[in-house]
């Protein structure tokens, strides 16, 4: 019977292509708009480390002065270089890591490509096992690099590429601002989306990965000024590099890995305790205001996923709403019209029920159809959305699951939609429709 | 007018009234809404700036050897600058309008102050900016060169008092109603220590980097003051003024004069103020498009609609139509009869769409910031879609009235 209420359905379809056309292009319509902006969503506030979301955490430290305190205010997003280096000294926590950003300029000293600035990182070794860094060539540098501020450079594939096409630079050295750097190793194609590991300052959430990773005493050492986010307060800094490292200025992002539920809550006894201190020794002078943010409630913290995208999403699925009203008035006004029609079906013995499968068969192709036109728009959309919207290709990609859920809320809307007017066919009186033929 | 029996026929035709009036609602609080959005939006990205934005351009550059005198240099650089075809002035500044990277400080009028009265994009340049962005000064006089403060390397910024000029934007900020600001007196920071600030002058609009910053920070993005520093760097930021049309040879001649093969230079940016201004607001005009798309897709499936309901209707009526013809009803009145019919349908739809558009509106606005729904834009939306509507309806309606009065005596 089933087989056979297909054959109905597609037969009548195809009797009237235009308002058939016209629904599948409706609902076409509705879902492709809604998947796409539902994806940049998806995408944009997706985790970029599932399996270690729940274990990686930012600290945040208020060591605003006491003017301007309003209570509930949240800590800045950065530490200071103070905090930075009693936190990295105290070592609590399974890993820990600082970065800052930096831009320093790269002498190949190769005539066809002239000095340039490259976007770069001052960090710890633990940078890359702590974010799962892929390594094409070579590896980090080693804890001793990192206490010493040795001059060992990591760099990505791309700028590899730039300057010394396909052989293995491991061990090769890299100008650098004027100074020689090892190469220790060089990262394959990485790029978190969203960039967690430096919301602030690093050309936002969808960008691409910095280029160079410099030992972070080694940027301090070259007196290397942040190239990013700085808030300072407190009064006027004492001159010089030197001085601005012992002022109340804001500029590093930091991330701590705890494993489980007794790690963090020893971190906070300890962050807690450390604030304590740091107020006996003259700082901090707020009352006790920190917090302790894992990735995804960072995430959600910078609003990663902006109202923009948010409020983009809503209208999409408003029009998807508009569109099933739609449709409903169109199926509406073609089941009407096939009163005679379910009259005979009706008077030859066919019960309710019978009808409703009919109908319902026949908007699940039309659902069907639409969900398949509605993938075509979405493709469309997102490449519109990585083209102008993202400024980058195959960011706002489709996975299965949104696939399938594209086909699945396409036929969803059109059974939905389906229902009144199959259930309006049902009620149709066989004989009055047989007398008044 | 034939309003009873065309709503006594729309009581018996409850379904269809509800699909084209959901429509309608639908629509109404959405289109609404998005215009607002929209216009917002694009009253944001052509804000006037006050700067004479088709003939500036910024140009920075840094350097990868040891800078030995970085005032001599940039002293040569300016020099050079201006010596160029149809530059008009130059000067050495920390940023740039627009050009989403600088800085704010914190100002209070008051030395007792706890919080700031406000953030302020902190520019500072060595030669008159005035001349160098093309701004337009409203009061007092512009900074001159005896006021300028020369920073070394290494050197913390100087402690005041020093001439300010400021935004007419950042008076009407700190010292509302205020119309004699000049030699007001400013501070930077809060509390007893905090740099004193002399207003000397007034432009009427001077754009922040960021233009309006989502975070708050000098949010209506013209909020700005000028101070005298010449500031010594190793990657000095240049801003230059050319003579209109020469902007494009200027920028190119700035290029080649400052960063040669050896001469120890990397270029950073060579902006022009019409691309910043076009990068600054991308995402925002993207937004526009977006929206604008999906507003015209929903008037175009609501229209459909209609169109398609009317029809339905015709076509159900045709021997009722009939009937009428020929008890003597004319062809106006069989359209105007349609046309009446959608009027109410879609007044219905109207009346519900109001009530959403406001529920739709307190939602957008706390998550945009923005104010609440001007009527206004209700209004828009109110007679478009009754256009919409009429327009939808009218061929069908035209469709019933060539529908001949013998239809009534067939079939029967």
């Amino acid at each position: 019977m089933f087989r056979y209420y297909l054959k109905l359905g597609t037969r009548s379809l195809r009797r009237n292509p235009f308002l058939t056309a016209l629904m599948v292009l409706i609902l076409g319509f509705g879902v492709g708009t809604s998947m796409t902006a539902y994806t940049v969503m998806h995408v944009l506030g997706g985790d970029p480390m599932p399996h270690k979301s729940s274990q990686l955490f930012v600290p945040q430290l208020d060591n605003g002065p006491l003017e301007g305190y309003t209570p509930g205010d949240d800590p800045d997003h950065q530490l200071s270089y103070i905090d930075t280096m009693n936190l990295l000294k105290d070592g609590k926590g399974k890993d820990r890591v600082a970065i800052y950003g930096l831009s320093p300029t790269i002498d190949s000293g190769r005539a066809d490509l002239p000095p340039f600035f490259e976007p770069g990182l001052a960090t710890t070794a633990s940078f890359f096992r702590m974010f799962d860094v892929p390594f094409l060539h070579g590896n980090a540098w080693d804890e001793a690099a990192d206490r010493d501020g040795a001059f060992v450079v990591v760099i990505s594939r791309e700028l590899s590429e730039r300057l010394y096409g396909d052989t293995d630079p491991t061990g090769r050295s890299l100008r650098i601002d004027d100074r020689d750097y090892r190469v220790s190793g060089v990262i394959d194609h990485w790029r978190p989306v969203p960039k967690f590991y430096r919301i602030l300052g690093g050309g936002g959430a969808i960008s691409d990965a910095e280029d160079l990773f410099v030992p972070f005493r080694n940027a301090i050492a070259r007196e290397w000024n942040n190239n990013g986010w700085t808030n300072c307060s407190g009064g006027r800094n004492e001159p010089g590099f030197a001085g601005f490292l012992k002022a109340e200025c804001n500029w590093i992002q930091y991330w701590v890995e705890l494993p489980d539920a007794a790690a963090v809550a020893e971190y906070r006894d300890y962050l807690s305790a450390y604030f304590a201190e740091q107020k006996k020794l003259g700082r901090m002078p707020r009352p006790e205001n920190f917090a302790l943010r894992n990735l995804r409630e960072w995430l959600a913290f910078n609003e990663v996923v902006d109202s923009d995208t948010r409020l983009q999403t809503w209208i999409a699925f408003g029009f998807l709403l508009v569109c099933l009203v739609n449709v409903i008035g169109l199926l509406l006004a073609k089941f009407t019209a096939r009163g005679g029609e379910i009259g005979v079906r009706r008077a030859l013995g066919a019960t309710r029920m019978e009808i409703v499968r009919q109908y319902l068969v026949e908007t699940v192709v039309i659902g069907a159809i639409g969900g398949v036109v509605g993938l075509g728009l979405s493709y469309f959309g997102l490449a519109i959305v990585d083209k102008y919207g993202l400024g980058e290709a195959g960011i706002a990609r489709m996975d299965v699951p949104l696939l399938a859920a594209t086909v699945a809320l396409a036929v969803v809307s059109a059974v939905l939609a389906g229902l009144l007017p199959t259930w309006r066919a049902a009620q149709v009186m066989p004989a009055m429709q047989l007398k008044s033929q | 007018m034939e309003i009873k029996p065309i709503l006594s026929t729309l009581m018996r035709n409850k379904t269809g009234v509800f699909v084209i009036a959901a429509q309608v609602a639908l629509t109404l609080a959405i289109v609404a809404n998005v215009f607002y959005i929209v216009r917002d939006r694009l009253a944001e990205a052509n804000r006037p700036s006050g700067v004479d934005e088709d003939n500036t351009f910024m140009i920075g550059v840094g350097a990868y050897r040891p800078v030995v005198d970085p005032m001599a240099d940039i002293a040569r650089d300016l020099a050079g600058l201006r010596a160029l075809p149809g530059v008009t002035h130059a000067t050495l500044a920390n940023q740039m309008p627009l050009a989403q990277s600088g800085n704010n400080s914190g100002v209070s009028v008051d030395r007792s102050q706890q919080q700031i009265s406000t953030s302020v994009a902190f520019y500072e340049a060595a030669d008159s900016l005035v001349d160098a962005l093309g701004l337009k000064l409203v009061a007092g006089r512009d900074l001159a060169p005896s006021d300028v403060i020369e920073i070394q390397v290494g050197e913390n910024s100087p402690e005041g008092p020093f001439p300010v000029v400021v935004t007419q934007a950042l008076i009407d900020k700190v010292f509302p109603g205020e119309t004699q600001p000049i030699g007001k007196l400013l501070y930077l920071g809060v509390g007893p220590n905090a740099d004193e600030l002399r207003i000397v002058g007034v432009v009427e609009a001077l754009t922040t980097p960021w233009g309006r910053a989502s975070w708050g920070l000098a949010n209506r993005g013209d909020v700005s003051m000028i101070v005298p520093f010449r500031r010594a760097t190793d990657s000095p930021l240049y801003i230059v003024r050319t003579e209109p049309g020469a902007r494009a040879a200027a920028m190119k001649a700035a290029e080649a004069l400052l960063v040669k093969p050896g001469n120890g230079r990397v270029l950073g940016a060579n902006r022009s103020m019409t691309e910043l201004r076009e990068r600054r607001y991308r995402s925002d005009r993207f937004m526009v498009g977006l929206m604008g798309t999906m507003t015209g897709l929903l008037l175009v499936v609501t229209a459909s609609g209609i169109l398609g309901m009317a029809s339905l209707w015709v076509n159900q009526r045709r021997k009722q139509i009939g009937v009428r013809r020929a008890l003597g009803a004319t062809r106006f009145d069989i359209v105007r009869y349609y046309l009446t019919e959608n009027f109410i349908v879609t007044g219905i739809g109207i009346v519900v769409g109001i009530g959403l558009a406001f529920a739709l509106n307190a939602m957008v606005a706390s998550e945009l910031g923005l104010e609440r729904l001007p009527l206004a834009h209700l209004g828009i939306g109110v007679v478009l879609l009754w256009v919409i509507g009429q327009i939808a309806a009218y061929a069908p309606a035209r469709r019933a009235s060539l529908i001949a009065p013998a239809t009534a005596t067939r079939s029967v």
